[in-house]
């Protein structure tokens, strides 16, 4: 709570009366919690919606033994959202470059909770109908990334490490004259001002989303993997 | 905490003279002082159920069910209340995925929303898609620096609003972010940013010259950034005539609201809570008339 005075002249003019306007502000903010009770008139709105998405979003797909929290510059949730789509893209693939994900932390929009895991958790850490999408990028593309990972703190990263500042491919392959990054087509597209992927050589959208292959790599988990590894050391 | 802040200013009336410094004149005619309460939201994003008891942050926080009980037990209490939003609506939980933004917009309409802005969640469904679900509204949104001529959204928004409530003129427009590098480009088409410091004094300007007691701004800028980005901040420095900037899209929790300077030395509240509705804002103004006579002196600095 509290109090402020504003003193200012409104109307005003030589020919006519002046006037002042004495303005004060009290200011409150206040937390909804259980203290208040529901409005049966909203809940009558709400009902018909919860019903329709709660068969759908209720259905338990896996169980998580700790939280899975999103960070920077590392989380588990980090590692956890980067590897499912690493393994559900290259699974049976065989590639001769390197390969990376990248996502970004804006976009893990909650973490996982300990407990069973809901395919309402999943889209609650990925809402957006992001699509998987391949860009192909120049070797040289990777000093962008490694200045972009510093200069935000960190994102999410698979197949690559970041030691004291320096990123480094997993797999890598010094005849490589490009490697791919697996990422979002929101981020591909100028999202986060991720500018280096305008650099990219070639790209392959997937009609995959993201969130279909967490939750479809989520039920073949049973268990969601806890990694705490840190990829980037900054 | 409970404080008191008290201002200094000095006014120049058309016509250029100076009201210097003195005592209130005693001859004042005093008018009762009249009161409007405004309470807001902003980021909400499609968080229409509580958090679940288990969550690892704010657990059993938030809900529009008992955000409207809170809002009916202030209504029941105030005579004047605006409840206004500052964006990013959409977006969120799944509530927003399989339904496209239609029950966010009823929900608002029934909890008496007076107005809010655009935040760039409110594009993820296109702008067909805002129209499409804006249908189930009936509030209006106010955008005051998208220009959106030649798209869908035209005409389904409008550049300020005048209210009145209790003898009160009270003016609000509403500043957008850029969208550029935040949403992707084909859910917003040919909308045009247009700059918000020159729009917010353009609006705020026409709101005074239309006689409003207070003028506030809706903005879904982010309340501030270590870069020179544009912020509700930098906003409430470079610009004159409004009162309360109501913020959002940098989710940011202000234990109470912030007072900054604008261009001329005059205070202006910032005030943003949180996000997903977990928190309702509350501001509540007292504004006393008093009128004086041509060239009477006026003490414009009030004591500490």
């Amino acid at each position: 709570m509290f109090k402020i005075l504003i003193i200012f002249l409104s109307g005003a003019g030589l020919l006519a009366c002046s006037s002042v306007n004495t303005i004060s502000a009290d200011s409150e903010t206040t937390s909804i919690t259980k203290e208040y009770e529901v409005s049966s008139k909203i809940d009558t709105i709400v009902q018909p919606y919860q019903e329709d998405l709660k068969t759908e979003m209720n259905e338990v797909i896996a169980q998580a033994e700790k939280d899975l929290v999103v960070g920077r510059p590392n989380g588990t949730l980090n590692n956890w959202a980067t590897d499912v789509v690493l393994v559900s893209q290259t699974r049976n693939v065989r590639l001769s470059i390197p390969v990376m994900v990248l996502l970004n932390v804006g976009g893990l929009r909650n973490s996982i909770n300990a407990g069973e895991v809901t395919i309402g958790d999943i889209f609650k850490v990925m809402p957006f109908d992001n699509e998987i999408v391949w860009a192909e990028m120049p070797i040289e593309a990777l000093k962008d990334i490694e200045d972009y990972l510093k200069k935000s703190g960190g994102e999410p990263i698979s197949g690559a490490t970041m030691t004291s500042g320096a990123l480094k491919l997993n797999s890598e392959n010094p005849e490589a004259k490009t490697f791919i990054v697996i990422t979002s087509d929101y981020l591909l597209n100028g999202g986060d001002k991720m500018n280096f992927f305008e650099k990219r050589v070639s790209e392959k959208s997937t009609g995959v989303l993201l969130r279909d292959a967490m939750i479809s790599e989520a039920k073949s988990q049973g268990t969601l993997i806890w990694n705490d590894e840190s990829r980037i050391k900054l | 905490m409970e404080r008191r802040a008290f201002l200094r200013n000095s006014f120049a009336v058309s016509g250029g003279v100076i009201l210097a410094p003195s005592l209130f004149a005693q001859s004042s005619v005093a008018k009762k002082a009249k009161r409007i309460t405004i309470l807001h939201t902003n980021d909400t994003h499609s968080n229409i159920d509580p958090f679940p008891e288990n969550h690892s942050k704010y657990p059993g926080k938030g809900g529009v069910s008992r955000r409207f009980e809170l809002v009916n037990q202030i209504r029941k209490e105030q005579d004047n209340v605006l409840l206004l939003d500052a964006g990013d609506i959409f977006q969120g939980t799944p509530y927003f995925n399989k339904f496209g933004g239609v029950l966010e917009m009823k929900l608002m309409t029934a909890m008496g929303y007076d107005a809010a802005t655009m935040g760039n969640h409110d594009f993820d469904g296109g702008m067909e898609g805002f129209v499409k679900a804006k249908q189930f509204g009936d509030f209006p949104f106010i955008c005051s620096n998208y220009n959106f001529s030649n798209t869908p959204i035209d005409g389904h928004t409008k550049e300020s609003i005048v209210f009145e409530k209790g003898g009160l003129k009270i003016g609000v427009f509403g500043i957008g972010v850029e969208l550029k590098g935040l949403v992707p480009g084909r859910l917003y088409g040919e909308s045009k940013w247009l700059d918000p410091i020159e729009i917010a004094n353009d609006r705020a300007a026409e709101l005074k010259k239309k006689g409003c007691d207070l003028v506030i701004c809706l903005s879904h800028l982010g309340y501030e950034y270590s870069s020179e980005k544009i912020s509700d901040r930098v906003l409430a420095n470079k610009t004159k005539d409004i009162h309360l900037i109501i913020g959002g899209h940098t989710h940011t929790f202000l234990p109470e609201p912030t007072q900054e300077k604008n261009l001329l030395g005059e205070t202006v509240l910032i005030n943003q809570v949180g996000w997903a509705g977990i928190n309702l804002g509350r501001i509540d103004f007292e504004i006393d008339s008093k009128a004086f006579a041509k060239h009477d002196v006026i003490e414009v600095v009030a004591s500490k």
